[in-house]
């Protein structure tokens, strides 16, 4: 592709400093994997000074505090899928990661490409909705944490300026008892860009009765969202089928609701009533009984 | 843009060569240095014909850009033979069929060789996952799936 000017950074103060020594347009080079497809068509890229962060060590890989985990956002999705602390305290987005693409893509796209990218199809969307994430954004030296649901505008864009970098995705950890589903659905098992996404957690006390509830769909709206009110019908309660008959039909009159009436709207809000049913029922198996 | 020197380790000898960064790391391998196994089907990451190994991961080429081969270790198809499992899976493909037009075959060996170094002992549900993303119009899969098995048991002997 053309581009004005390439450089590779090694660490997140260099790519400050490669910012402000670019004079012109910018632009942020992770695994590429939707970089060099969309640098196909077009010259969208001959006026920047690609950057190329892929090499920025302390941007991979997987830390914990008390109560949080860090994920550099340049980690790939192949290694979040099969990272320990992934698995143990947000096994959602280790599923979700693990649902991108081709091994070949997964070996290369970044959770930081992910969502900066913002197409209303990114697999980690709708896990990283329900798990409450927030993003750790750095600009020129300086942090700041926002939602990751705050920084879409809508389908493909982003409220980030060019030289904001995303350096961390935290995820609040899970206690063991959460229970979660996340589905996908796709035109084939691997390399399909989703149709649409499922992404549960549900935490109930002893006694069945639900003591936290996080349900959302992806890939369907112009971007990620969580909804309090979904979330209000089954807190407080012991999920009977009607209840989850409800849910399911509230969370698919959503569809209509926000996307408007499309022609996809007649396949997706059946099919999202359909997977938000089963889903539901499967994480109440034993309190349906 | 101007061309840049890359130096980087390929097949396990050292290279530079001077390139535009921004062209494909499939064209470097291609066009500037003739090394013409690696192949495009697709050039959007669908098919897996350009897959190469980029420092010990399975990567489809048309999506890694010739600057991000700086100080890499790269492995191609034509490392393959000067290499125990790559002249073994090599062998196996051939014998099990698994070779038709050929044209999806360097990909599909360098997805195969980069499962083996990583787990020399896959399950046929592993080894199906591990090819995924590499596509065959000729053989079907069966052969393909059997010919990586048959390798990773002569290896493990
Ligand atoms: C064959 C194929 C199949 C795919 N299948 C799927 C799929 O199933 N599900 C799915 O969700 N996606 C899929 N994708 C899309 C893509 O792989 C993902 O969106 C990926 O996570 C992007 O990450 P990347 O590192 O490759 O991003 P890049 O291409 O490097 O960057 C993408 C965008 O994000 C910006 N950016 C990257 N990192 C940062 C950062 N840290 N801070 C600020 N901005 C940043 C870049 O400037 C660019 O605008 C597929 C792509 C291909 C080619
Ligand atoms: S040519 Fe690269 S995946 Fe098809
Ligand atoms: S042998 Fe022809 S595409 Fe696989």
């Amino acid at each position: 592709m053309k581009i004005r000017n390439f450089i590779q950074v090694k660490t997140v103060e260099a790519f400050h400093e490669a910012v402000k020594a670019a004079n012109g347009s910018i632009a942020i080079l992770a695994g590429g994997t939707d970089v060099l497809v969309n640098g196909r068509e077009d010259d969208v890229y001959k006026d920047c000074t690609v950057i190329d962060i892929f090499p920025i060590e302390e941007l991979h890989g997987v830390r914990e505090t008390e109560n949080m985990l860090l994920i550099g956002a340049c980690t790939t999705h192949e290694a979040i899928s099969h990272d320990p602390l992934v698995k143990q305290y947000a096994p959602i987005l280790a599923e979700a990661s693990g649902a991108v693409g081709s091994l070949q893509t997964r070996n290369r796209a970044t959770i930081g490409g992910n969502l900066a990218n913002a197409s209303p199809a990114a697999d980690t969307m709708s896990a990283l909705a329900v798990l409450h994430a927030e993003l750790v954004i750095e600009r020129d030296g300086e942090a700041r944490v926002e939602p990751m649901t705050a920084i879409f505008t809508k389908p493909y864009k982003t409220n980030l300026a060019p030289n904001d970098l995303i350096t961390t995705i935290r995820v609040p950890k899970l206690s063991p008892n959460v229970r979660y589903d996340y589905i996908k659905v796709g035109r084939r098992k691997v390399l399909s860009i989703s149709r649409m996404t499922v992404a549960t957690l549900l935490e109930m006390d002893d006694e069945g009765v639900v003591t936290r509830f996080d349900m959302t769909v992806g890939a369907t709206f112009p971007r990620p969202m969580l909804f309090p009110d979904i979330s209000a019908m089954l807190v407080g309660k012991r999920p009977t089928e009607q209840d989850i008959l409800d849910v399911a039909k509230a969370l698919s009159d959503k569809i209509p609701e926000i996307a408007g009436i499309r022609k996809s709207t007649v396949y997706k809000q059946p099919v999202c009533r359909n997977i938000s049913e089963r889903s539901l029922r499967k994480l109440c198996a034993d309190i349906l009984k | 843009m101007a061309n840049i020197k890359l130096s980087f380790i390929l097949n396990r000898k050292p290279y530079t060569v001077e390139t535009d960064p921004g062209k494909r790391m499939l064209d470097v391998l291609r066009e500037d240095l003739g090394l013409m196994g690696t192949k495009e089907g697709c050039g959007v990451g669908e098919c897996g014909a350009c897959t190469v190994i980029l420092n010990g991961k399975a990567v489809t080429s048309c999506l890694v850009l010739a600057g991000q081969m700086q100080d890499a270790e790269i492995l191609t198809i034509e490392g393959m033979s000067d290499d125990e499992i790559g002249r073994v899976i090599q062998d196996c493909f051939i014998e099990s069929g698994a070779v038709q037009c050929g044209f999806c075959t360097p990909g599909f060996i360098m997805s195969a060789y980069a499962l083996l170094m990583e787990n020399p002992t896959p399950t046929r549900d592993e080894i199906r996952l591990a090819v995924a993303g590499n596509i065959c119009r000729c053989t079907g899969y069966i052969p393909i799936t059997d010919a990586i098995e048959k390798a990773s048991k002569i290896l493990a002997k």
